[in-house]
């Protein structure tokens, strides 16, 4: 038991000095059964193709220029999307939290259109906005929206009455209130939805792809189903799950800790 | 510091479940001279803290009037500063900021109402938290923060709201006895609203016992300043006080 528990603390003082690490070794059984199964040829390797194939086709692909600009145009059409679904979300949600007859107007309404999923809004958008930015960006924001907004009213709500009556009788008018109280007090929950928001915003953005696309990694991955290349398939599933993986925990858990955690409105 | 003034007030709710009008308050009337400090003690639904909200000018009232400084009351403001029972810190500011929020909103520079708010948290002792998150202090500590965050904005008239009511028995003592100490030096106008019956005559000038939304008697408190929990705790008179308003209370 000894020898096991040593390795365990080192590990333990290891992941506390470079946390990356932790991230990493969860991925090391999965990689490992991945090379196995396809080292041992259970299944034909033009089905299951292996991570050194994968590995080639990346760097192939990225020589010859494509992988950087399908990535490239992915990222931007998210962070469009992304940009418009915020300045518009945000807003409406800080009306609709503090506004008793904003919300009985627009409250069925928005449930109504959450339920239309975002992919089916492309064929009529296709028919309007062509293939393109447009439809794309569309699709994205719609998806992004409705996370934003619901979390940004659930935050607006969630400020007690008392912050509010606090910051009025220090002097506040009603704008200083909601730049001063009804703003930060409701930012964790606004994390929270842009979270949720480019998550989803991120799956619908790839789906637009594969349907509408003529770039992206979306694009990429259908391109390649044509072409019977399953290992290209596997490298835009890769990618996707690391780029999300970069944006939740370099730019989302970051705002979080300085925000929410570090006021103790959210627990560690 | 103003003068207060509350004349014939009172409030009526429609309760919509009941389906019928309630009264929480009814034909209050109450003097607060300059400087005085006024405990307002009753039981729970006696409608101490409706009059407060009523003063502070968060809900209407449905009669009479409310004068700060002979000026009717309408809406929240500056003039009237309020002591939560929730405290209701920012919890996205710091100490510092929280205490120098009413200074801010009047337009004053940081430098000077930083300022400002380091002279007040001296005097609370709150120096050293100065840079601290609220939800990093102790009860006790963010009460004497949203106490100070009141103070340094100058109101007219401190409003408290049972402040004391949510901390720890030892820390509530210390706190009424920094309370007085606080108010001997700045002296405010003060209203303080608790169930407490020691705490409304130890902190108080004159102690409005209250039951049933109505005023049921007034007390003047002549016990000398300062005032300590050592030397009033086996004080005859401070006893003979709290049981006078004790019985008035009760027997209601």
């Amino acid at each position: 038991m000894t020898p096991l528990l040593k390795i365990w603390s080192a590990y333990v003082r290891l992941t506390a000095r470079w946390p990356s690490i932790a991230s990493i070794v969860p991925f090391i059984p999965l990689f490992a059964a991945w090379w196995i199964v396809t080292a041992l040829e259970i299944f034909p390797r033009v089905f299951l193709p292996g991570p050194g194939e994968v590995w080639q086709s990346f760097v192939s692909l990225t020589w010859k220029g494509i992988l950087p600009e399908y990535l490239q145009d992915s990222i931007v059409r998210l962070a469009v999307g992304a940009a418009w679904g915020i300045a518009l979300g945000i807003p409406l949600g800080i009306v609709i939290g503090m506004s008793s007859r904003a919300h009985a107007a627009l409250w069925p309404l928005l449930l109504f259109f959450q339920a239309i999923g975002d992919i089916a809004w492309l064929p009529i958008l296709v028919i309007w906005f062509g293939y393109g930015l447009v439809t794309m960006t569309a699709v994205i924001v719609y998806t992004v929206i409705f996370p934003v907004v619901l979390n940004t009213v659930l935050g607006v709500r969630s400020i007690p009455v008392n912050m509010h009556r606090a910051a009025l009788s220090l002097g506040a008018s009603r704008a200083r209130v909601l730049w001063e109280v009804v703003l930060p007090g409701a930012l964790p929950n606004i994390v929270t939805g842009l979270r949720n928001g480019l998550g989803y915003g991120w799956r619908a953005l790839i789906a637009a792809e594969i349907i509408v696309g003529t770039s992206g990694i979306g694009f990429l991955m259908f391109d390649a189903r044509r072409a019977g290349s399953v290992v290209e398939i596997l490298l835009g599933m890769i990618i996707l799950g690391i780029l999300w993986y970069i944006v939740d925990s370099w730019i989302l858990a970051p705002i979080e800790r300085a925000t929410g955690q570090r006021w103790g409105l959210v627990t560690r | 510091m103003k003068s207060l003034t509350i004349r014939n007030l009172s409030k009526t709710y429609f309760d919509l479940y009941a389906g019928t009008h309630v009264t929480a308050v009814q034909d209050v009337s109450l003097e607060v001279g300059a400087g005085e400090f006024v405990s307002i003690v009753g039981p729970s639904g006696c409608g101490k803290s409706t009059i407060l909200n009523m003063i502070a000018g968060f809900i209407p009232l449905t009669g009479g009037e409310i004068l700060v400084g002979g000026k009717p009351v309408n809406g929240p403001g500056r003039d009237r500063g309020v002591v939560f029972q929730s405290f209701a810190l920012f919890p996205w500011r710091t100490v510092l900021e929280n205490v120098a929020f009413g200074p801010k909103m009047r337009g004053i520079g940081k430098a000077e109402r930083d300022r400002i708010a380091h002279e007040y948290l001296a005097l609370a002792k709150l120096t050293e938290a100065a840079e601290r998150y609220p939800n990093e202090l102790s009860g006790g500590m963010q009460q004497r923060v949203g106490v100070m965050r009141a103070l340094a904005n100058e109101p007219d008239v401190l409003l408290m709201d049972e402040p004391f009511a949510s901390v720890d028995a030892q820390t509530r003592m210390t706190l009424q006895e920094e309370l007085t100490r606080i108010w001997q030096a700045k002296r405010p106008t003060v209203i303080f609203i608790t169930h407490d019956v020691a705490e409304a005559v130890f902190l108080a000038d004159r102690v409005v016992a209250l039951s049933k939304g109505r005023v049921l008697e007034e007390i003047a408190v002549d016990l000398p300043r300062p005032r300590s929990w050592d030397a009033l705790h086996e004080d005859a008179r401070f006893k003979s006080l709290t049981s006078q308003v004790l019985q008035l209370v009760r027997s209601a």
